[in-house]
């Protein structure tokens, strides 16, 4: 099979169930007496024909890169880091707290030190799963989802709790100080948090094409047995990409909470959540970091539209939500490569046991 | 006393669902689907039973619409996931997602963040046993529950036989242990894998009426709270032989009981005690699995 149809196959992979999530969608909308091409091109024209409507597109996109590639890393060596979320929540929450209770710094060093807060938060809770999976091969899908819940209710605790914002009306954490928030461009709310996501992305871009690191993932991902009959230690190999997604994703949180949301609320990720949505991302990118920057786009296009279909027409902003998850329904199911290629699939039947 | 029937009761109480799910999920497990989307399922099942409640007071029917729209949510997972050979973690990923999707989209058409039976007493539902219920202990364990806390805890006997000592349960076993050899024989595969999945979907909407229906006259939108995953769990501790892994879920019952019944006493730290249950069931999960894999001596990752 040559390149080009490759591509094309991929590029309809991920066309097909897009389209019909919409067309699911728009049967929806009709139903309840709206008109569905009227809805979407509300979503359209807000979320891209208008420059700061663009703009604030990006802006909505930049964590949802880093969350894309936490799960892009993982999914591609046949690791199911599904505690994105809960990482993404750790590191936001401790870059928030680092930000609000460090006083008197330097810009730069304050939003470093949110960074690192945020990072290191979000590799350590990726490392117990990465643990048990390397050390105790406990199955890490059902680890981080636990783990998730665990996180969530932790988090619920230390905000009504110790660092809860006593002069704020609604639970939250105290608000960030302003040197830790990144200052937005114009009237849009587009930060250089973008910037640094699509920086990060660039690197990641180098490193799972280019780099050792990155075709070991891939032969990971392809047959673990065979990558450690030649010499890989999947062990190792596993705890580092694990660290490396938990960073990623404690990366995104930190950078939400300092370019949009400025403290911990308990809806701090909104729904479903950054996590999952890195998920949709990752695979409507085919893992690729290329298609990771549109999805994103595509994806925070959504959000944004969505907050607008909301205020202009009667439809409920959580069709969006459906029509997210129906997206994913039919991602999981090769349309083209399934007529096109019998021989050389690869039946995905669960986890290892 | 008093506390330790009021722990004895929610043991069962906060079993039921899981256990529920467990006996479902195991049959999928066995057939080497996983089915992550008992989670959705049984959101599904709770949803749906509270809204035909809601309009219609009907329990019957709220049973009925909620068993067969959550096997219309199996049929769909399996004939994307096995079928169309789709990765079936998405899937029911997916199902995970579109389910609070809708509930919340009709939520917000019906303009309430929760569906609140008011007018249904759900203590009605309880069923006393004559003579048991006085005897201490042993009253608060197998009396005043509803009546699908009942059936699913016959519902693992059952299971079991049916895994155990049926062709069926045979053949789903076989399916999933090798199931190139199971077609060579003329098994057809496919067929035992959806119904392992619609299995699983049936318990799960059961486990949801009673979430909702049955023991609050509520629904939330987050009102599961990763009871699937921890019935997933359990049933990867106990892989998958019913009693075993209803054994786990009983054990995370016994938590989750510690945790409501003893945060009384822990004052500010009270919120603290949720996160229990589900540290529990990772370190459980952990040392299942070192225990399982102790004599394994081939080097290589995955076996």
């Amino acid at each position: 099979m040559n390149k080009k149809e490759s591509i094309i196959r991929n590029i309809l992979n991920s066309i097909l169930p897009i389209f019909l999530a919409f067309v699911i969608g728009g049967v929806v909308i009709a139903c309840i007496g709206e008109n569905p091409m009227e809805t979407y091109w509300i979503l359209l024209k807000k979320s891209f024909l208008s420059s700061t409507g663009f703009m604030n597109t990006l802006h909505y996109a930049s964590p949802l890169i880093l969350t894309g590639l936490a799960i892009a890393v993982t999914f591609k060596a046949d690791l199911y880091n599904m505690g994105v979320e809960g990482q993404m929540l750790f590191g936001g929450f401790f870059a928030g707290i680092a930000g609000a209770y460090i006083t008197g710094m330097n810009p730069f060093l304050h939003k470093f030190i949110c960074f690192a807060a945020g990072v290191l938060c979000g590799m350590a809770f990726a490392l117990i799963p990465a643990l048990l999976k390397a050390k105790c091969r406990v199955n890490e899908m059902v680890v981080t989802l636990m783990l998730n819940y665990a996180m969530a209710k932790a988090l619920e605790f230390l905000s009504t709790g110790f660092f809860r914002d006593l002069g704020s009306g609604y639970v939250a954490t105290p608000t960030i100080k302003e040197s830790a928030m990144f200052s937005r461009f114009g009237r849009s709310r587009l930060t250089m948090f973008f910037v640094i996501a699509v920086i990060v992305l660039i690197i990641m871009y180098v490193v799972m094409k280019k780099s050792k690191l990155g075709y070991e993932i891939t032969a990971i991902g392809k047959n673990p047995e065979f990558a450690e009959a030649t010499g890989m230690n999947v062990a190792k190999k596993t705890i580092i990409l694990m660290l490396l997604s938990g960073a990623l994703a404690g990366l995104a949180g930190a950078g939400y909470m300092m370019s949009e949301q400025f403290k911990y609320t308990l809806n701090f990720s909104g729904t479903p959540g950054l996590g999952w949505d890195g998920m949709l991302i990752a695979l409507l990118g085919g893992h690729s970091p290329g298609g990771i920057l549109i999805a994103a786009i595509f994806y925070a296009a959504l959000k944004t539209g969505s907050d607008n279909i909301n205020m202009y027409t009667n439809v409920p902003k959580e069709i969006v939500a459906l029509i997210q998850g129906l997206i994913i329904l039919f991602l999981a199911v090769k349309f083209i490569s399934e007529r096109m290629d019998l021989k050389g699939r690869r039946l995905h039947n669960g986890t290892d046991q | 006393m008093e506390l330790i029937n009021n722990i004895l009761y929610d043991t069962i109480y906060h079993s039921t669902p899981i256990i529920l799910c467990v006996i479902g999920g195991m049959f999928a497990y066995k057939a080497n689907v996983l089915n992550i989307a008992l989670e959705g399922m049984m959101l599904n099942g709770a949803f749906i039973s509270t809204l035909v409640m809601f309009f219609t007071g009907n329990l019957p029917l709220a049973v009925f619409l909620a068993i067969l729209t959550t096997l219309v949510y199996g049929l769909v997972f399996s004939f994307m996931g096995i079928t169309c050979k789709g990765n079936v973690i998405v899937v029911g990923l997916a199902i995970n997602l579109i389910v609070p999707a809708i509930a919340g989209f009709v939520m917000k058409m019906m303009e309430t963040a929760n569906i609140n039976l008011k007018n249904v007493n759900i203590t009605k539902y309880k069923i006393n046993i004559p003579l048991i219920k006085d005897i201490p202990i042993i009253g608060s364990i197998l009396s005043g529950h509803p009546p699908i806390t009942y059936l699913a805890f016959i519902g693992i006997a059952i299971f079991a036989v049916l895994m155990y000592k049926t062709r069926f349960g045979i053949y789903v076993r076989v399916v999933g242990e090798n199931e190139d050899s199971a077609r060579s024989i003329g098994i057809k595969t496919d067929f035992y894998k959806y119904a392992a999945v619609l299995i699983g979907a049936f318990c799960c909407a059961l486990a949801g009426v009673n979430l909702s229906v049955e023991r609050l006259g509520l629904y939330t939108n987050d009102m599961t709270a990763g009871r699937g995953f921890i019935a997933i769990a359990a049933i990867y501790c106990g892989q998958g032989e019913p009693v075993l892994s209803s054994l786990y879920a009983i054990l995370f019952g016994v938590a989750r009981s510690l945790a409501v019944n003893l945060s009384i006493y822990a004052g500010p730290a009270a919120g603290l005690f949720d996160i229990i249950p589900y540290i529990i069931m990772v370190a459980v999960l952990a040392a299942v699995s070192i225990v399982k894999h102790k004599n394994v001596k081939v080097r290589g990752f995955k076996c």
